[in-house]
């Protein structure tokens, strides 16, 4: 199987909150497991062949993996903030590459054409530099000073506002974006892409988000970032080719990309090719 | 007039549509359809007990089916929308309401499959709903030989509206919409007309916004 | 499709299934093509996949005398050269930013790729006009089968019962493309009898290929 150095990483499996004793089957990198509830209330993952895997329960996701990580799973350290409200966006399904999905999340520039009137609507198309670095100590995708207009930029936004963000990469299919937070401008709106390969061209994704907004009723937090995610979906499903390729030559980065480009460097560079294609075809 | 609506619903998206083209104000009650299944709570389910959405309430007139729902806002508003001009394209009207139900059940249901996880016979959806967009891509030739551009008249109709959202959102079950180049071309003019909103899947038309920065050409 | 020693043309879609400012998806043997047509009117077949990440042409839009990518709204002339990138609106693209363009020509009402390099012109096929567009599931033997003729040196099926219906066909990736024609003089009960005859020849032809496969 073709997993690389991405089986000993953890991955989302489903919501902590729509376990049952029942349990629920689904898939991790080619293999089939079933997701459930003991009777004790706790997590458990269990393959066909009736092998338990490591479990973490953490921003309101079950989290497994067919090897055997070495690191926990990463921190959010904005998620034990007190006043935090949690949201469960839910699961959708995309015949795409995780290492797709994820990058896409990473990307700015298509925000006028795909998010039109959301996060961003032409004329204001013009991505500002921004810094992006490989952080050596714990080993992530780090952007920030990343700049963007948007006429709505959240739903406790009340017009157009200029706003900053940072990305990072702390895992190979998961994303975590710091966004300026309308109600408390010295903190960030956490909003995260948690991707559970289920083959190279096959992923669940899985949104989560930890904000400051006290106004805005839960179901239309969901919405907007149902949205959201949905309008990159068909983008998404459209690519070719359908794996991420790591060598250049087939895609063409301009320096809008920085963070995508980063993010294949550093993915190469762990030998993480799962959802990948490396020599150019 | 209150809809309970979800905002990745095709079927809540045909109100939110018709009411958009039509300037009529809805007052919308956003309903967690997934995950939190929302609609099959004890709340929704005393409103509407087939636990469907969308519910749309207008005093007490309550209605359950969104071919009513787009029907109830032409009659209010713009009864030209209602395809009555004579008995043939009342019949036409009434023909492709009925289709567009089985576009929710085939369409629909290869969607809620592949993108939503919800139990289905995926192969068997498909097949149904490539049968049924080859039905549509025919009768838009036959109509188009009548001079109609729209399904039952020369004007957009509550049963083009009707069948839009879920043809629009085929691909997302899986279903590719390459092979239909008369249903292209009618979508592109139900995205065309006056006061049209999107939903999440269904792109803005950029073509119809002139270049802000027009380039030279080499 | 004559091949005429150099190459041949086939048919890829009805012009007027590409009206002024549209792009459609269509497939040439050379691959899935991004078929446009610029606001003057000129049609331009563009590989569908833009260089930047490789989305498909085919969902973007048109814009006067350019195709732009729904994704980043990168702009191509019909020359194939990137012209404009949004992201950096100052920048002028340089030349390696393009997509391959193939050469087209429209004649009797039908969009044609060429294959290989013609030295002539597209089949004359005046005395028919086209209608409609259909997509097959079967090969052009399961289609014949269906219509009890054979195609002729111009790719087109006469078929026997009703002679002033032809059916020209073209060989896809998966499928086979097939432009329902009619000839000049016929009317408009015709036209849609014709659709609902080659409705049934499908039905036909795709059970038949459907028995050889299982």
């Amino acid at each position: 199987m073709k997993g690389g150095a991405m089986m000993d990483e953890w991955y989302p499996v489903g919501l902590f909150s729509q376990l049952s004793e029942k349990g629920s089957k689904t898939w991790l990198m080619g293999e089939a497991i079933e997701v459930a509830r003991d009777r004790h209330g706790n997590a458990q993952v269990i393959t066909a062949e009736g092998r338990a895997l490591p479990i973490r329960v953490r921003y309101g996701h079950v989290w497994s993996s067919l090897g055997n990580p070495e690191k926990e799973l990463f921190a959010i350290p904005e998620a034990d903030q007190p006043g935090r409200r949690f949201v469960d966006v839910g699961v959708v399904r995309v015949r795409c590459s995780p290492l797709r999905a994820v990058e896409n999340f990473l990307d700015i520039a298509h925000f006028p054409f795909v998010h039109t009137d959301i996060l961003g609507a032409e004329p204001h198309t013009e991505v500002e530099n921004y810094k992006v670095e490989i952080r050596e100590g714990v080993d992530e995708v780090w952007a920030t000073q990343v700049k963007f207009y948007q006429p709505q930029a959240a739903k406790s936004a009340t017009g157009g506002i200029t706003t900053e963000y940072m990305y990072r990469v702390p895992a190979p299919t998961c994303s975590v974006l710091y966004k300026t937070c309308p109600p408390r401008p010295s903190e960030w709106d956490v909003i995260t892409l948690f991707v559970q390969p289920l083959a190279e061209d096959l992923c669940d994704v899985w949104p989560w988000m930890a904000l400051f907004d006290d106004e805005t009723p839960m179901t239309d937090l969901i919405h907007f970032q149902q949205t959201i995610f949905l309008q990159d979906r068909s983008i998404l499903e459209n690519q070719i080719p359908a794996l991420l390729p790591l060598d250049p030559g087939m895609e063409i980065p301009t320096r809008a990309d920085l963070t995508s480009i980063a993010y294949r460097r550093w993915l190469k560079r762990h030998n993480y090719t799962y959802g990948a294609q490396l020599v150019a075809q | 007039m209150k809809l309970y609506d979800y905002v990745l619903s095709p079927s809540c998206y045909k109100v939110r549509l018709m009411a958009a083209i039509l300037g009529i104000k809805l007052d919308i009650r956003p309903v967690d359809f997934h995950p939190g299944a929302e609609h099959r709570g004890p709340e929704l389910l005393a409103l509407n007990p087939a636990g469907s959405i969308p519910i749309l309430e207008d005093g007490d007139l309550v209605l359950t089916e969104s071919s009513a729902m787009l029907a109830y806002l032409a009659a209010n508003s713009a009864p030209e929308w209602l395809g009555q001009d004579s008995p043939q394209e009342t019949a036409r009207v009434q023909q492709w309401l009925s289709f567009s139900h089985r576009l929710t059940a085939n369409l629909g249901g290869a969607r809620l499959h592949e993108m939503l996880l919800r139990p289905g016979d995926i192969k068997t959806l498909q097949a149904q709903g490539v049968a049924a967009l080859r039905e549509l891509e025919a009768g838009l030739f036959e109509q188009g030989e009548r001079g109609m551009q729209f399904l039952a008249a020369s004007r957009a109709t509550i049963a083009d509206i009707a069948c839009f959202p879920y043809v629009a959102l085929a691909p997302d079950g899986g279903i590719s919409l390459d092979p239909y180049p008369l249903i292209r071309l009618w979508m592109r003019a139900i995205r065309s007309l006056p006061g049209f909103i999107e939903m999440p899947g269904i792109h803005r038309l950029h073509e119809l916004k002139p270049d802000p920065h027009p380039a030279g050409e080499a | 499709m004559p091949f005429d020693g150099a190459g041949s043309w086939a048919p890829v879609a009805l012009s007027s299934d590409l009206p002024p400012g549209t792009v459609i998806p269509a497939w040439t043997s050379v691959g899935p093509i991004a078929l446009w047509r610029s606001q003057s009117g000129r049609a331009t077949a563009s590989s569908d996949r833009c260089p930047h990440r490789g989305m498909r042409l085919s969902h973007g839009f048109v814009r006067g005398e350019a195709l732009s990518c729904i994704y980043h709204g990168w702009s191509y002339a019909v020359s194939g050269g990137c012209i404009r990138i949004p992201a950096h609106p100052d920048l002028v693209p340089p030349e390696t930013i393009r997509v391959a363009v193939q050469q087209i020509e429209e004649a009797g009402g039908i969009l044609w790729a060429a294959v290989g390099q013609p030295a002539t012109q597209p089949p004359q096929l005046d005395e028919l006009v086209p209608l409609r567009s259909l997509s097959v599931e079967g090969d052009v033997a399961a289609i014949e089968a269906a219509a009890g003729a054979k195609i002729d040196a111009r790719g087109l099926i006469r078929l026997p019962e009703f002679p002033w219906i032809g059916l020209l066909l073209a060989p896809q990736e998966k499928h086979t493309l097939l432009l329902l024609m009619i000839d000049r003089d016929r009317g408009p009960a015709d036209r849609i009898a014709a659709s609902r005859i080659v409705e049934s020849i499908r039905r036909a032809a795709e059970e038949r290929h459907r028995e050889i496969a299982e």
